[in-house]
């Protein structure tokens, strides 16, 4: 373990550390540009300067490529050393241009901030400053050429990390130019994180354009619900509305980045279609009115049919909160609850929640240091894109990667590292399992296929058909939950409630629905004779455990309600005036459009509307030690809070 | 006599207050008069154009950053042409200090301050100004400034043909 002094202070490191991240680790920045602890060491910027006094190598050194070791005697803030950078800056700053009022960077620009840090305000240069045309890389990325310092982030990121092919770097000279051979629309589906890795303005995000300012961000960390891998986002919201979301980093999960899914799919949670009132019968109503005729319906049910023959519907889309309420609420009527619909996606979920324990389940960090990985019968890219980054790294690294049952129908990207298709499982060659991972979807399979694959040694997979299905499984093997398929089948059921739930229109078709709380609109909410909005994640607390068991807390970001932009004329104080394009001019106490709660909130309301003791805190029981889960943590694996394997 | 003293100061002082009486007052009936003020005068706020005539202001938020009692708010927004500016851009006369922190932000010279005073009303509603309330037809204390004509994103002219910019770079070009 290296040992050495960084302004005075004692530093001990392990070895291959840094000097730069050696003094990260007490808390002494030193300016970078190029060097990102995800990628490889370029030494392109020059900005890291740094004056040894001391020890195996003296004078200026580039700290991010300098491995700390024993004997050094650093200064960070050596005259000779902050003339140099202030120098590297003020070249940097040679071409850049005028731009900062109208670059969506300004405000959250790492140039910026150490063109300030470096103390350069003043243009010298008389020279002219070099200019660039732009290209057209689609309708999510933004490409502003005139803004790059040269630090090659965007293609060690692209290239090396991502393994995209259409995105490099040409030129020579003054015209180093990041870009696309030819214009068009960048094909990597990880395109997203360039917006996030370029420390200047040249990629910025085409859907959040010329909308908003960093200072002006509402953001909470928060938990992406496209799939089920849970990787850690945090949402940008201007003027209740999301403008942009970006990466956070969680070491045991996503690393620094997120894919385009992630980042960029979010227009349903601006949309205006959402609903925002509750409704009865179709028509909108207040919150209380529409809670007393929700339990009204369910009460008359009850009593002419028998509670039996009712159903509380949740899934995969419901947070661990309001799995567990959803449970009390089907108690206090005396109704069964499902938060699976079919029994074929229900038995895998199940099973592969059965089958995983603290051992066997794979973290991230299990498949990034793999020797032999399996891909079993799923479109990765489509399932949990970001395991394809861990695949890759394992690849590099040496690891045999193996496709069992070929491409899946529709796939849309191909997979970013070298593979070979085999025919079953059986011929891979896991060498006593301990470096194997096998990777599977988990919906959809049987239950004894999936044992069968966990019968291999290997370290297990099993991505979930729901951001939070593995939370559903759990809560459903712990409360006894049902399949809505089954009941409906055997006739038992005749109505439903629903929260946040999707029904396939067979079903659909053969059952009344009661009421239905969701913030979506779809079947079930056209169906409903009571309609109790909901709110999303952006606008919620709570907690969603991904594919490994891994809970993780995500937190309200923004207020529930409509957006400013585009406000429905309603909200103004006169017809004349709501064709004016600014916010209206109206005092008012409430948020337009803001009756949504949190669906386990909703749950409980109508608990106490059925006769029910009130919930004030939805994760009870075993549950209850996950109440002070650090959402800016890592999350926690639920292996050691509950096995499944005693649940069943 | 401290008598005879007594009606001399009396007579003295009230000398003074007739001569006074004839003088031409000081006061103006404000708001009916005003007084020019000087240039620099902070009394109140104007957006103002760019010699082309365009709006000035590119709504990038650092006046509503930099006003020490937050009563700016706007919303940006991309024209056809690529221009950014504020779809709407609001301010709270009622909140403001008048202290000028906005104006020297502006990296636009979009929001000045004007030595015209604001005057108070009767609703808090009627001192909530919009930008049609704000923007002025003129250029304010600059005549010559065009952001757009210095940005690098080439709104107002072809890219690199800003002052102090070069012809755009071909990067397939092997001279040296
Ligand atoms: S990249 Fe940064 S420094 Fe450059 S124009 Fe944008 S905000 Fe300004
Ligand atoms: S485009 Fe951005 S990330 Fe790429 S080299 Fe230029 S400044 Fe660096
Ligand atoms: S003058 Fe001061 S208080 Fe008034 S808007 Fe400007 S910064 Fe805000
Ligand atoms: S007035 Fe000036 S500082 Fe304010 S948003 Fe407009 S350009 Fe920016
Ligand atoms: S950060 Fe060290 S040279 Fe760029």
């Amino acid at each position: 373990m290296p040992k050495l002094i960084i302004d005075d202070i004692p530093v001990e490191v392990p070895p291959g550390t840094s000097v730069l991240e050696a003094a990260r680790s007490v808390g002494i920045t030193i300016p970078h540009f190029c060097y990102h602890p995800a990628l490889a060491i370029a030494a392109a910027c020059r900005l890291c300067a740094v004056k040894l006094l001391d020890g195996p190598v003296k004078g200026i050194q580039m700290s991010c490529s300098l491995p700390a070791q024993d004997g050094m005697v650093v200064s960070t803030t050596d005259p000779d050393a902050l003339k140099m950078r202030s120098l590297v800056i003020e070249w940097l700053m040679l071409n850049h241009p005028h731009d900062c009022p109208v670059c969506d960077e300004g405000g959250e620009c790492l140039l910026q901030d150490f063109t300030i840090a470096g103390g350069h305000s003043r243009r010298r240069y008389v020279g002219k400053k070099r200019t660039f045309q732009n290209q057209y890389l689609g309708e999510r990325i933004h490409h502003e050429m005139n803004r790059c310092i040269e630090c090659y982030r965007c293609v060690r990121f692209y290239q090396e990390y991502a393994g995209g092919t259409d995105f490099g770097v040409t030129g020579s000279a003054g015209r180093v130019y990041f870009g696309r051979f030819a214009e068009g629309a960048l094909e990597s589906p990880f395109s997203g994180n360039l917006v996030d890795i370029c420390p200047t303005g040249v990629f910025t995000d085409k859907t959040g354009r010329f909308r908003a300012r960093y200072w002006d961000y509402e953001f909470a960390p928060a938990v992406c619900q496209h799939c089920s891998v849970g990787c850690n986002t945090s949402p940008q919201n201007f003027q209740r509305e999301l403008i942009k979301i970006v990466a956070r980093r969680n070491d045991q999960v996503n690393g620094w980045f997120i894919c385009d899914r992630g980042r960029f799919d979010k227009e349903y949670l601006n949309s205006p279609q959402r609903p925002r009132d509750p409704e009865i019968g179709g028509a909108p109503g207040e919150y209380r009115l529409a809670l007393e005729a929700a339990a009204n319906r369910i009460s008359e049910f009850c009593l002419q049919n028998g509670a039996a023959s009712l159903a509380f519907v949740g899934s995969g889309r419901l947070s661990l909160e309001g799995c567990l309420v959803l449970a009390e609420l089907a108690r206090v009527v005396g109704a069964p609850f499902c938060y699976f619909t079919e029994s074929a996606a229900a038995q895998g979920s199940l099973a592969a929640v059965r089958l995983l324990n603290e051992q066997n389940a794979a973290r991230v960090r299990d498949i990034e240091k793999a020797e032999c990985i399996a891909l079993f019968e799923l479109d990765l890219m489509e399932e949990g894109a970001m395991l394809s980054l861990a695949i890759r790294k394992a690849s590099l690294a040496g690891a045999q990667v193996f496709r069992v049952g070929g491409a899946r129908e529709g796939e849309k990207h191909p997979l970013p590292f070298r593979y070979q298709e085999v025919a079953t499982v059986d011929e891979v060659p896991f060498e006593g399992g301990s470096k194997g991972v096998v990777i599977c979807g988990a919906g959809g399979k049987s239950p004894e296929l999936l044992s069968y694959l966990a019968s291999s040694g290997a370290k297990l997979v099993m991505l979930q058909p729901g951001p939070n299905a593995f939370g559903a499984a759990l809560v459903s093997l712990e409360r006894k939950g049902a399949t809505l398929s089954d009941l409906v089948e055997s006739g038992q059921i005749k109505a439903v409630v629903c929260f946040e739930a999707d029904l396939p229109p067979w079903l659909l078709e053969r059952v009344e629905v009661l009421a239905c709380a969701d913030w979506k609109r779809g079947g079930l909410t056209e169906k409903a004779s009571v309609l109790l909005p909901t709110t999303t994640w952006v606008e919620s607390n709570g907690t969603s455990i991904n594919y490994e068991g891994r809970a993780q807390r995500f937190l309200r970001s923004r207020p529930a309600g409509l957006p400013l932009k585009g406000l429905d004329p309603k909200y103004y104080s006169s017809e004349t005036e709501a064709v004016a394009l600014h916010p209206p001019r109206v005092h008012r106490n409430y948020i337009p459009g803001g009756a949504e709660r949190e669906a386990w909130r909703v749950m409980a309301d109508l608990m106490l509307e059925l006769g029910g003791e009130p919930v004030n805190e939805p994760l009870t029981g075993r549950w209850g030690k996950l109440r002070d889960l650090d959402p800016e943590g890592e999350g926690v694996r639920i292996y050691d809070l509950v096995s499944a394997q005693d649940l069943s | 006599m401290p008598i005879l003293t007594d009606i001399k100061e009396i007579l003295t002082g009230l000398s003074i207050t007739f001569s006074h009486i004839w003088r031409k007052p000081v006061t103006v009936q404000f708001p009916e008069e005003q007084r020019p003020m000087p240039p620099r005068f902070r009394g109140s706020i104007v957006l103002t154009r760019d010699p082309d005539g365009a709006e000035r202001c590119v709504a990038c938020y650092l006046c509503s950053g930099a006003c020490p009692v937050d009563c700016i708010s706007m919303a940006a927004a991309e024209g056809e042409n690529g221009r950014r500016y504020a779809a709407w851009f609001r301010i709270n006369f009622s909140r403001c200090i008048l202290c000028g922190m906005c104006a020297e932000a502006c990296p636009t010279l979009a929001i000045q301050m004007s030595p015209e005073m604001f005057r108070c009303k009767r609703q808090v509603m009627d001192m909530v100004y919009e930008k049609e309330d704000l923007l002025i037809d003129g250029t304010g204390k600059d005549p010559e400034y065009n952001y757009y004509r210095h940005a690098g994103i080439g709104v107002v002219q072809p890219r690199g043909s800003s002052p102090g910019e070069q012809e755009p770079a071909d990067p397939r070009s092997l001279l040296p």
